[in-house]
């Protein structure tokens, strides 16, 4: 099978600097304190796929949730809305579109982020990255090019800003409903 | 992919495998990277960094907004595997190292103190490829060392800001330096001349040449 659903968040998977989507609303009325205790809390759904160390895909990716790959990839890589990262193992020889994209493996071919690039240490890229916010960390290898645009203000120097009024947002809309279904569940 | 496992630190001419202590770097103003920078404020420019990807330097050079190209010279000169020992790179080395699109200009080259690890008749070669992706008004930053000897493998140069350098060495052995003297150096680099150029305490002749 070519692609492998993690319900369960990895533990060794990188953390980019900025903050990644805001969570997602949980669909389920919040348990009362009683029921919470006595049910486990089922596994959360991180919307992340992952491609195998085994498998090879030779064409087009395209999909709406964050993506690992850790197998090899040829062709292209068009995640633009969600996070793209290139694992240990992974092998792409593909142009690389995502929101933030972390490269821990190797790319052979573009690289554009919407938000930022990363490449770790263990990683390389051969070709060029586009990108606002681009880090590369020591001991890692690149030949191209890197296009930056400058900061317009302070505020679009930070793109995560958006990202976490929204989710402040978001968490004063749950915290809102929380509270409401505890006062429901009292009554 | 054989490009990926060529690391950048690989020696051109140095035992390899040998555990070596490394100094603390050191960090020295630089003038010309200060009378280079003035000269880019403000617009958005085309940079070619001759230097091994360091992360800082594209951070802070991210500010300025510009168009970044590293290629490792160094790095591609140790990854030569069919030459005999003392066999110069060529034109068609400096061709392969630079696969750019003829229409390619660079406004800055970053070219820190790899001249001093080219061998005369390969810096008159280089220079020629230099000018190619380059026009009037083009910003060369070199770093030429008076010393008897060198680091075997070039310095890690980090921006620390616009006023300063930090040298990163990368092994602790040593090979004799070149020691181009600065009507050398004008010689060698036909089409750039020398706009600026200090001796500094540390050794260190920064030259800002201009293109032509």
């Amino acid at each position: 099978m070519a692609w492998n659903k993690r319900d369960d968040p990895p533990t060794n998977q990188p953390e980019p600097t900025t903050p990644m989507s805001p969570p997602r609303p949980s669909a389920a009325p919040a348990p009362t304190p009683a029921a919470a205790a006595a049910a486990p809390e089922p596994p959360r759904r991180t919307d992340r796929a992952t491609i195998g160390p085994s498998i090879f895909i030779k064409g087009d990716l395209s999909g709406e949730e964050d993506l690992v790959i850790e197998g090899r990839v040829e062709g292209k890589v068009d995640l633009k809305q969600n996070n793209v990262t290139i694992g240990k193992n992974g092998k792409v020889r593909a142009d690389v579109f995502g929101k933030v994209v972390i490269i821990e493996g190797e790319v052979d071919g573009n690289v554009f982020a919407r938000e930022q690039a990363i490449l770790r240490q263990s990683g390389g890229i051969k070709g060029n990255i586009t990108a606002p916010r681009v880090i590369l960390e020591d001991g890692s290898r690149f030949k191209g090019s890197i296009d930056m645009e400058p900061p317009k203000d302070n505020a679009s120097s930070q793109p995560s800003r958006q990202d976490q009024h929204r989710e402040r947002e978001q968490q004063n809309r749950e915290n809102r409903s929380e509270a409401a279904g505890v006062k429901a569940n009292a009554g | 992919m054989s490009w990926f496992s060529s690391r950048s630190a690989g020696s051109r001419k140095e035992q390899q495998g040998r555990v070596q202590t490394l100094p603390e770097p050191d960090v020295h103003r630089s003038l010309a990277l200060s009378a280079l920078f003035e000269g880019i404020r403000g617009r958005k420019v085309n940079v070619l960094d001759l230097g091994s990807a360091v992360g800082s330097n594209v951070e802070f050079l991210s500010q300025y907004g510009c168009k970044l190209f590293i290629e490792d010279l160094y790095a591609a000169l140790s990854s030569r595997t069919t030459v005999e020992e003392g066999d110069l790179a060529g034109p068609e080395f400096f061709s392969e190292f630079l696969p750019l699109p003829e229409d390619t200009r660079f406004d800055v080259i970053l070219a820190w103190d790899l001249f001093n690890y080219l061998h005369r008749k390969e810096l008159v070669t280089f220079s020629e490829q230099l000018r190619r992706f380059s026009h009037k008004g083009t910003l060369l930053l070199a770093l030429i060392s008076y010393h008897k000897t060198i680091p075997a493998q070039p310095y890690r140069f980090k921006i620390k800001d616009e006023q300063n350098l930090v040298y990163e060495r990368r092994t602790a052995t040593e090979r004799p330096s070149p020691r181009l003297a600065p009507a050398e150096v004008t010689g060698l680099l036909k089409g750039f001349r020398v706009d600026r150029s200090f001796l500094l305490k540390h050794g260190i002749q920064e030259y800002l040449l201009v293109r032509d």
